[in-house]
């Protein structure tokens, strides 16, 4: 493999480690590849987070153990879905990190072979994932939005949903899962990008990984949303904007 | 005529083809490495000593954890595994029963960190007398 891989522009990262050498190594990499922009380097999860609320970046390189919180912790806060490369030096891990959708998994210390590895898979999914965009006449990536209806892309094709039907949408990392009297669909896409297109007046967030159809609400206990059987957990942070939308008294 | 530059030859005890592909010939990064090791080691290491003298068994086991990968930075795989197997003893034992595997853990880290102080050495000897 070559030194340099093609990317249009650099993917911004941050590095969570607490240990200097690795973040050190790992900063190196990032440099030497010259795929990779270091915005930031963190030694534990809180002060990531706190960066990662002012600033997205496209890539988070994420240890595991860390003092006072860990990568799993980090990954439960995020209110986006940047692709993620844990860092660890523990195998254990590699199932948490299939069920958290991590997109590679590197076991420290690793080589700079080993990195551009990671960094040519990850490179292949940014293209999966901006390839419909580069079709000329194709409309929007994974959804068509009008006023009454979307076409999501699912199972293979477009698939008409009317924004009346759709009872809650479920942030599933890079996949969003829409939710309907009838059936569920899932479509590759994030949250942050349904949430541009469909919050109005008949969709709220109300957690960092849910949108709901305020109409559909039957009604709400506490810090759990009703809707049709299903339960949907207010988050912390949506609760003012939660009540003053449904006119809470 | 140029002179052939002998590239550096890790010390036998260390995992030398793992190190020659980390550094890929970078001796002056390797130099930084081994530095860094010695000055973050023992700042470590006064984790792992304040967790086994309070029996905090979950943070000794943390805290090896973080020696571990430490060790494997400058090469020394197989006392990886050791402390590898340390802190999952750590999640099953009590601090009584992991004392002998406490006391095999220090003379090994002591033996490695006076192998990583003699090949900071010849690190530096190394880049000095190459420019």
């Amino acid at each position: 493999m070559g030194g340099h891989l093609c990317f249009r522009m650099k993917i911004t990262c941050i590095i969570v480690e607490d240990i200097q050498i690795a973040a050190d190594f790992l900063r190196k990499f990032c440099e030497k590849s010259d795929l990779v922009e270091v915005k930031g380097h963190f030694l534990n999860v809180a002060d990531a987070l706190a960066f990662l609320d002012q600033e997205k970046v496209d890539l988070l390189f994420l240890d595991v153990e860390m003092p006072g919180a860990t990568g799993f912790d980090l990954l439960d806060s995020l209110t986006y879905s940047p692709k993620i490369i844990l860092t660890t030096s523990k195998t254990e891990y590699a199932f948490d990190a299939f069920q958290y959708h991590v997109n590679d998994y590197l076991k420290k210390p690793f080589t700079y072979k080993r990195f551009l590895e990671a960094m040519q898979k990850l490179q292949q999914q940014f293209q999966e994932a901006a390839a419909p965009t580069a079709q000329p006449a194709a409309p929007a990536p994974s959804l068509i939005s009008d006023t009454d209806f979307l076409f999501i892309k699912a199972d293979d094709k477009l698939v008409k949903i009317k924004k009346d039907d759709i009872l809650f949408l479920e942030s599933m990392r890079d996949y969003v899962k829409f939710v309907t009297p009838a059936k569920s669909y899932i479509t590759y896409s994030t949250l942050k990008n349904m949430e541009e297109k469909l919050i109005g007046p008949i969709f709220i967030k109300v957690h960092r990984s849910y949108i709901v159809n305020i109409n559909k609400i039957d009604d709400i206990r506490g810090n759990t949303i009703y809707l049709l059987g299903n339960q949907i957990p207010i988050g912390k942070g949506h609760k003012e904007e939660v009540a003053a939308r449904l006119n809470i008294l | 005529m140029q002179k052939i530059r002998a590239p550096f030859v890790f010390d036998e005890s260390l995992n030398a083809s793992f190190l020659a592909e980390l550094f890929d010939g970078d001796t002056l990064y390797a130099e930084t490495v081994f530095e860094d090791f010695l000055k973050d080691l023992p700042v470590y290491w006064q984790r792992v000593e304040a967790a086994y003298d309070s029996k905090n068994l979950p943070v000794l086991g943390t805290s090896v954890h973080t020696c571990k990968t430490l060790f494997g930075y400058v090469g020394f795989t197989d006392l990886q595994e050791l402390c590898q197997q340390f802190e999952n003893k750590c999640s099953v034992n009590s601090a009584d029963e992991l004392r002998v595997d406490y006391i095999i853990l220090i003379q090994r880290k002591e033996k490695a960190q006076h192998v990583i102080e003699k090949e900071y050495a010849r690190l530096r000897q190394f880049n000095e007398s190459n420019g």
